[in-house]
This record gives structure tokens, sequence and C-alpha cells, in this order.
């Protein structure tokens, strides 16, 4: 098992952002965590990416509780722009080369060019739509053995999305484990095999998409409208 | 360690080089004065340079708790907390990065003074006047002992800039201190940073108290500067550990 | 391609396929992309792709020779087999729809007809 939540619970003063969730996941499989805004999606990958302590229970990577060590072999993409404002593009790489041992500077200029972003642009003057491509880039130019994205897809127009999925497909392998979480569900239909459903905190179920798909007839988004409803939030 | 120690520069680099810009202007102004034997401009060019040495330093701590008050409170957090190192390593390169700062600030303004005294000797024949007022002034800045900073030995000399040093580490210790038991603990509650700040005084005083019942006793100054140092560094080292805690176990990024 | 997100993802890629196939746009002998290949062309799930060669395999459509890579089967009658059933299929469910409209074959045969002059 890659990574392994058991009775994982954070709470920040009287509320309760992620409650006894447990849940393991495998390499091998792109997973889509969903759920609407505020269930706990994020909370959860930071617990797991050991930038949050869990208030009860642990999150496990490879059979270890999330520590620094693991930083160095799980990547975790923030959903919000974080890089220092006096970056560049290149300035970005080399951060990330410098404190990342399975970090590859080729790969990442690869990405670059896939995403069209130079390395002489300033990351203070980046539209959201190229800040979230330069995230995605600088993520994916390590060779991780987990890649955690929070809303990947956010901010990016419909042509950069498909560049973004042809990426995550492209790492998708046997022996790694990637997790997206996204709003956009649809975005995620096909790249996905498997989804976690996160509402209010709790684990609402973990199932295969293609077992889904043959027994009930049903895609993800259906899923998504079952457990949520209509309303969005 | 190295690493980040180089990005706690990159951070702070900016202030670092308007302060070395204002040095440079006046010390063309010095430079000047001397040449035009205008004790005018010689006199405020002086002084200026006395400020700056003094408030040099005061700058590059307040940077540095600036600094790490981003680090803790903005996105950017993420980019030290992702990293594989502990609190203990990212806070420990900013301790040694500002202490590293103070000392080239401090060795670069000594190196700069006894230039300008040097060269202002060799004029004083001219300029003989502001020559006696600055020695005045000099020599009016005296040890506790009674020893003009005028007459130093090289030990004293050693001692002081010692002391000095601990006392800076102590006072940035202590501001991350304070601001981090904001950032981790405060956050969100009111009076936040009033609480931080009177936190930042309170042990301020009890180090400096503790500084004073230890020292009081020790006829000699320089030994009575070396334990004080001394105190300073260890009640340093105190928050530094407790900070470190305080950001591993508590910290939201 | 656009996907039906309701139906297995692996059986609509695999009917694709097997359209190629039968339809001779992929020769018998061809060698098919790899999975990941497969995977990235369709923007698919890499597992998903495996599937689609797992059941096409089981299908009889493509051979996997170890080491070398995936390809479509070089027995033809198997193709033509495939074919036929291919259209078989095609035919039911035209007839399953037109007697939702009360056609029996007899009469959607003769509206067939008259569509051809």
């Amino acid at each position: 098992m890659m990574l392994e939540s058991k009775e994982v619970t954070k709470t920040f003063g009287a509320k309760t952002a992620v409650d006894h969730i447990s849940l393991s996941l495998e390499k091998g499989h792109v997973y889509a965590m969903l759920g609407p805004n505020g269930s706990g999606k994020t909370t959860w990958m930071k617990l797991a990416a050991g930038l949050l302590k869990p208030s009860y229970g642990l999150v496990y990577f490879a059979g270890e509780p999330v520590s620094i060590e693991s930083r160095k072999h799980v990547a975790y993409m923030s959903t919000e722009p974080y890089f220092y404002t006096w970056m560049t593009v290149r300035d970005v790489g080399k951060y990330y080369q410098d404190f990342f041992e399975d970090f590859s500077y080729d790969r990442y200029l690869e990405l670059l060019r896939k995403m069209e972003l130079t390395e002489s642009m300033k990351t203070k003057s980046l539209s959201s739509g190229m800040m979230a491509k330069l995230k995605i880039a600088v993520t994916m130019a390590r060779d991780a053995d987990v890649y955690m994205l929070d809303e990947p897809f956010n901010g990016i127009d419909l042509l950069a999305r498909d560049e973004i999925r042809a990426c995550i497909l492209e790492y998708a392998t046997e022996e790694k484990l990637l997790l997206l979480s996204s709003h956009l569900v649809e975005e995620m239909e096909a790249i996905a095999d498997r989804a976690v459903f996160i509402k209010e905190g709790k684990l609402v179920e973990c199932v295969d998409l293609e077992d889904m798909r043959t027994q009930q007839g049903v895609s993800m988004a259906d899923r998504y409208r079952q457990i949520y409803g209509h309303t969005e939030g | 360690m190295l690493k980040l120690m180089k990005y706690e520069f990159r951070k702070t680099w900016f202030t670092k080089l308007i302060l070395l810009g204002v040095t440079a202007v006046a010390e063309i102004l010095f430079l000047f004065g001397l040449y035009l034997e205008n004790e005018n401009t010689l006199g405020t060019s002086v002084f200026l340079l006395t400020i700056l040495a003094i408030g040099g330093v005061l700058v590059i701590g307040l940077q540095s708790v600036i600094t790490l008050h981003q680090d803790m409170n903005t996105r950017q957090s993420y980019m030290l907390f992702m990293t594989p190192n502990s609190s203990y390593v990212i806070l420990g390169a900013k301790v040694l990065e500002f202490g590293l700062s103070v000392a080239v600030t401090g060795a670069f303004f000594f190196a700069l003074g006894t230039l300008d005294i040097t060269l202002l000797f060799a004029k004083s024949g001219e300029l003989n006047q502001l020559w006696n007022m600055i020695q005045d002034f000099l020599s009016r800045i005296t040890l506790a002992n009674g020893t003009s900073i005028l007459n130093l030995n090289t030990q004293t000399m050693a001692i002081v800039t010692f002391n000095m040093l601990c006392a800076w580490i102590n006072m940035v210790t202590t501001a991350y201190l304070a601001v981090t038991v904001s950032a981790a603990l405060l956050n969100g509650k009111r009076f936040n940073g009033l609480l931080s700040f009177i936190l930042f005084l309170a042990i301020s005083w009890a180090s400096g108290w503790l500084e004073q019942i230890a020292t009081q006793q020790i006829p000699s100054v320089e030994t009575s500067m070396l334990v004080q140092g001394g105190i300073a560094l260890l009640t340093a080292a105190v928050m530094y550990v407790a900070t470190a805690q305080i950001m591993e176990k508590k910290l939201s990024v | 391609m656009e996907f039906d997100a309701t139906r297995p993802i692996w059986l609509q890629v695999m009917n694709a396929l097997e359209m190629d196939i039968i339809t001779g746009k992929r020769r018998p002998g061809e060698k098919l992309p790899g999975g990941r290949d497969l995977a990235l062309s369709f923007g698919i799930n890499p597992n998903t792709a495996a599937r689609v060669y797992q059941e096409l395999e089981k299908a009889g459509l493509c051979e996997t020779r170890r080491g070398m890579g995936t390809f479509v089967t070089g027995d033809e009658a198997r193709i033509a087999a495939g074919r036929d059933a291919f259209i078989r299929q095609t035919v039911r469910e035209f007839l399953d729809r037109m007697a939702l409209l009360g056609e029996t074959p007899r009469s959607a045969a003769q509206i067939i007809l008259r569509e051809e002059e």
C-alpha cells in the first residue's frame, strides 16, 4: 500500500475538517478525489503531504508514518500559487532542483516547452492560467512515487487542459500513484480509474470507475450528483 | 542547510543592497568633504555613517523577522515547509544567515570606520578642529570600567564583538519566537499582534534580568561581558528549540 | 475521442479499434500502439488501455507477442468473422429501434430499398 490513511482526523478549533478518514491508495492508479469546496480534500492532501499534523490517526507512506523523509517521495501541488514573488520561471526550477533529489531540470524544460512557458518569465506577471501550468510543470518534473495535485485544472483553458491531461497520463505508470482533486469532474472521467468521494470531512466511498460504469451504468459525474445533490458548495 | 541559507539571503538581499547604497552615498560625501576640507560636509557624513553602523544591524534584524513572518503567514510558506527539511534546519538556516549578516556588517563598518579615521588622521593637520571633536566624541564612549574604546586591545575587542553578536542573536531569536507563537498559536485570535509583541518584550526583559543577575558579582568587566554573551546565547538556544518545536507541532501550512 | 462516461471507457475504445480492424484501416498483422501510447492518444487511464487489449485479445482480434508488442491478428477469417458479428449487431440494434416504431424486419427492409433509389 502506497498511501494509507487510518482514522485520520483534523480539527481546527471547533471545526472538524477531516473526520476519521480511513483509506488505502495503491500505486499504479490515478485517483480522482471529489467533493465540494470545503469538504476536506485539501486538508487530507496536506496531511498526506506532511504539511499538517493530524489531530488523531495517522497517514502512512509505504508503511511508515508521513514525515519529513516522505516529502522526498511525495510531490504535492497546492491549489494556490506559492512561489516567492521575486522568482522567474527559471528560479522556480532551480529551487526545486536545490531541494528535491528526484527533480529533473531537463524534464522541467520539456514540460515548460509543452506548456508554452519560458524560463525568463517572471512569476509575478504570470496570468492565473500560466501560473497553474507552471505549478504542474515543476511538480511533474519530479520523479516522485506519489503525486498529489490539488485542483490541477483550475483556471486553465480548454486546450491547456489537454496538455495537462497528457502530462498526467504520461507519468501514470505502474510504479506511481496519482491523486487529483477537482470540482471539474468531467475533466477526470477518462484519466482517473478510481474515485474517492468525500463529504463534510468524511469518506463516502472509494470506487473503481470502470466497474461502476459496467455494473451501474453511471458515470463519475452521475455518482457525484447522487452523493452531493444538485447544490454545489 | 547551505541551500536554505542561500535562499534566506536571497529573500533579504535587497534590504542589504539599499543599506550598502546609502552607506556608499554617505562615504562619498565623507570623501568629498575630506577633499574639499569642508567641515560641515564631513560632520554630516560622519554622523550619517555612525547612524548607519548602528541602525544597519537593526534593519537587518527587522528584515529577518519580517521574512519569517511572511514565511509563516502567507502562501509562500509552502516553499519552505514542502522541502524535506525539519523545522530545526529551516529555522537554523535563518539564525545562521542572520548571524553571518550581522558579523559581515559589523566587520564592514569596522573596516570602513578604521579607513575613514586613518584618512582623517592623515589630513588632520589641516582639519585640527574636527579631528579633535571626533577624538573627544570617541573618548567619551567608554566601557563600564572606564576604558575608552580608543585604548582597547585585541582581546577586549574580541570580547566586545562576541558580546554584541550574542545580544543580536538573542534579540532576533526572541522575535522569531514571538512571531511563531503569533502565527501558530494565536492565529485568528484578537490582539494577536499586541500579545506577541508583549511576549517579545517580556522575554527580552527576562533574558536581560538573567544576564544582570549572573554578572553582578563579577568584578572584571571582560569576564562579565563574556558571561553575559554566553547567557544571551544560551537563552537564544532555548528560544530556538522552543520556536522549532512550535513550528513542528502546530504550524498549519 | 468523446466518451459516453456512463458506459465503460475500455469498451468504447475497444469498439473504435474493432472498427479500424474490420474496416481494414488497420491491416492484419499490423503493429498496434503500446499500452501507454494508446492511453496517451485516447487520453485514457493506462489501466483502461491495458483492459482494451485484454478484451481485444479475448475477442481474437489482436495478439500480444512477448517483448514485441500487440499486433492485429493475421488470421483474416477471424477478422471476417468479427466483421460479420459487427454487421449482425448493427442490424439487430437497427431492427430493435424500428420495432419500437412498429416496423417489422420485412417492412424495414422495404424502407431501406426505397431509400436506396
